[in-house]
């Protein structure tokens, strides 16, 4: 159908609509003018459009999954560096553990100038009068 | 212009749409049907294979836990965990072996030529060094040499060095605990190892996002504290490294044990080793706590059991006089004395102990059988050796590789059953460990509770909880009370006794109590009989005031000294140790 055709069909249309409410209410436009319809026809999306859009609603779902699930994984990432930070400070604590008792340890400590400069607390003799 | 004739040059945009339309839908259907059979059909298997490339699985080590010991009011650690370093390099990615063998020299010593060498070798994981420090491990990373990494690795450390070396025993390489508590309470020391399992990137770091990933938490092991005093466990391995030389002692075993609820204070042997270095020790012999691995036949101190027995028997009394005819003939065999006993004559209990009466001691095991060793005998004497004094079984301390000892059975096996028994009233043909002795006598001198003997005061959970170790009884009634009561002068006595012959080192001051007894054990021959040449000495006292507060066994195998080895490999360990115990307060003394 070419767009002559169609309009001309329309225009049928709309007399043959013309003249079923000028059975009881004569309009004044009813006659001699050549009237037109102007109306917009109800507009549809077709097929391809339909698929484009589906396939950008797809893809920025799967852009929003792909946002947080980045989101959340670089979370493993700040976990991990805590992780590391707690290891790290575990084994220093463990460090200075063995430190420790090693500076406590019995052979240190008698082995320490301080432990050689004691004297015996017996005594080396009596007073005489 | 008909319509008829312009319709099909007005179609052909329509119609190429339709065909790139269809093209989109095919090529759409093509992909769709392809990742149909990928992601559903095939879903398995590229499951698998993306799951084996992202998902790793890791085991989270355990701590092992500490063992500490009291060290007066406080507690301290004898036994921590380190981490230190691996050194290796994978020879795929060394570029110049000679630059980095060289850099790696500077670091940590040794030979740039061996590390080169190994370099060469043809494997991935060339191990250079262990035990890297923190800092040498900064400084080798800080070189950022392409091929060559350090891997962490938890080593125990033994801030006391030496200090109850046996008693603790060590780890191995795979983590496992050998030898003295390490091994006995492995379950408890090692804890539960953790799982990882995570989606990771490619560097391995776990990506949060995923729902397969799995984090079990390692449960850290027990923290133990011992029961040992560690300053009075350094003073007894001082004494025994002593004694070790003057008695020219082929090894020496000592135990300090509270008799009131059985916790061991010390315990030591003498050679020992340095268990941070066990790899580098050949003679594996060291590794065993002798104290309760090594079961020997006890020789006389073995003669306070059986008076033990014959008076909890009622069979003699502390007073009992008899007459000795200085030699027995059992089985075919004279039993006799030592010559310095003095020949046939009256003899009482106490003197029986002095004078060490191997006919003594046959005697008192004649009265169990009426007057003679025969089945009653036998019957009775094991059934004190086994059912009271726990002879012949382990007691269940918390140590690595424990001796049983061996009681010869009752039953007459018609090679001279009778010869054995007799023997085994005075230490022979019976072997037994110095902790069983020290809990046998503890159990007679605390009136007659067998307390398992035990090195921990307390387990201390990963939370902090802390479980306190209480006494467990063995046994009940081994003697009545009174016989404990009746045992304590009769071995005062023979210290007295001592002293009076001249060992001066017994010379203790009366607010104390002291009591013991020597023992001088042949050794058996594996090819039949005794050494004639070869004595065990052994001593077994103890030191209190108004009760017995610590029983302290000695063994000491083969002192190379004159004179007999209880008197003289024996028993002057015995009173270095409770001289140590009186000098450095650990004993109440008496209160009148």
């Amino acid at each position: 159908m070419t767009y002559s055709s169609s309009l001309a069909a329309g225009r049928q249309r709309f007399d043959q609509g013309d003249i079923r409410n000028n059975q009881s209410l004569a309009k004044p436009w009813g006659k001699n003018q050549n009237a037109t319809s102007f109306a917009m026809p109800a507009r549809t999306l077709g097929p391809i459009s339909n698929t484009i859009i589906l396939i950008i609603l797809a893809c920025l779902l799967g852009l929003l999954y792909l946002t947080q699930v980045t989101k959340t994984n670089a979370f493993g990432y700040k976990i991990n560096a805590l992780n590391q930070q707690q290891t790290q400070l575990q084994q220093q604590h463990a460090e200075l553990e063995v430190a420790s008792a090693r500076l406590q340890a019995l052979n240190r400590i008698q082995n320490s100038p301080v432990a050689k400069n004691l004297v015996s607390v017996a005594p080396s003799g009596t007073v005489q009068q | 212009m008909p319509m008829g004739d312009q319709a099909p040059a007005d179609n052909q945009p329509l119609k190429r749409i339709r065909i790139w339309y269809a093209l989109v839908v095919l090529v759409v259907a093509v992909f769709g049907v392809r990742l149909f059979y990928l992601e559903i059909i095939r879903y398995d298997y590229y499951h698998k294979a993306a799951l084996a490339s992202q998902l790793k699985q890791y085991q989270i080590p355990a701590t092992r836990g500490l063992i500490e010991a009291h060290d007066g009011d406080s507690v301290v650690p004898v036994v921590l965990n380190q981490t230190l370093y691996t050194l290796f390099a994978d020879p795929k990615y060394v570029k110049d072996s000679y630059v980095l063998a060289q850099a790696v020299q500077k670091i940590i010593g040794g030979s740039a030529t061996d590390y080169e060498q190994a370099i060469k070798q043809p494997t991935r994981y060339a191990v250079l060094a262990h035990k890297l420090t923190p800092a040498q491990k900064q400084q080798v990373d800080n070189l950022h040499l392409a091929g060559l990494g350090t891997q962490a690795v938890s080593y125990r450390t033994y801030p006391q060095s030496q200090l109850a070396s046996q008693l603790l025993g060590f780890v191995n390489d795979e983590g496992d605990g050998e030898y003295g508590i390490e091994q006995a309470l492995q379950p408890l020391l090692k804890g539960t190892p953790g799982q990882l399992k995570a989606v990771t990137d490619v560097n391995g770091i776990p990506l949060a996002a995923t729902k397969n990933n799995i984090e079990i938490a390692p449960k850290a092991g027990d923290n133990i504290v011992l029961t040992i005093n560690l300053s009075m466990q350094a003073q007894m391995e001082n004494i025994l490294t002593q004694e070790y030389q003057k008695t020219k002692s082929k090894g020496l075993s000592a135990i300090i044990i509270d008799p009131n609820n059985g916790q061991i204070k010390a315990m030591a042997n003498y050679p020992t080793y340095d268990p941070s270095q066990y790899s580098k020790v050949s003679d594996q012999s060291l590794f065993q706590d002798g104290a309760v691995s090594n079961a020997i036949e006890p020789g006389s101190s073995m003669k306070l059991l059986t008076t033990a027995a014959s008076l909890d028997q009622g069979t003699i009394t502390p007073t009992t006089s008899f007459y000795d005819p200085a030699h027995w003939e059992v089985d075919g065999f004279n039993i006799t004395d030592i010559e310095e006993d003095g020949g046939p004559r009256d003899q009482t209990i106490a003197s029986t102990l002095n004078l060490s009466l191997n006919t003594g001691a046959t005697w008192m095991l004649m009265q169990m059988g009426n007057g003679q060793i025969n089945t009653k005998a036998r019957n009775a004497w094991y059934n004190y050796m086994v059912n009271h004094f726990l002879l012949g079984k382990d007691t269940g301390i918390e140590q690595g590789y424990e001796a049983e000892g061996y009681v010869p059975p009752p039953k007459d096996n018609g090679a001279g059953i009778d010869l054995t028994y007799a023997n085994t009233s005075f230490g022979q043909a019976v072997t037994v460990t110095a902790l069983q002795m020290a809990s046998a006598v503890s159990s007679i001198l605390n009136g007659g509770t067998y307390y398992q003997p035990t090195l921990v005061d307390q387990t201390i959970a990963p939370g902090g909880k802390t479980t306190t170790n209480q006494p467990k009884v063995l046994k009940q009634h081994v003697v009545s009370a009174q016989v404990g009561q009746e045992m304590i002068p009769l071995m005062e006595y023979v210290v007295q006794q001592h002293l009076l012959a001249g060992f001066n080192y017994l010379n203790f001051s009366p607010a104390y109590s002291v009591g013991g007894k020597t023992g001088t054990a042949q050794i058996a021959n594996p090819s039949g009989g005794y050494y004639t040449d070869k004595y065990n000495g052994t001593y077994i006292g103890f030191v209190g005031g108004d009760k017995v507060q610590y029983v302290i066994v000695i063994f000491n195998m083969q002192p190379g000294v004159a004179g007999y080895a209880g008197s003289y490999g024996g028993q002057p360990v015995f009173a270095d140790l409770a001289h140590m115990l009186i000098d450095s307060g650990y004993v109440s003394p008496k209160t009148n």
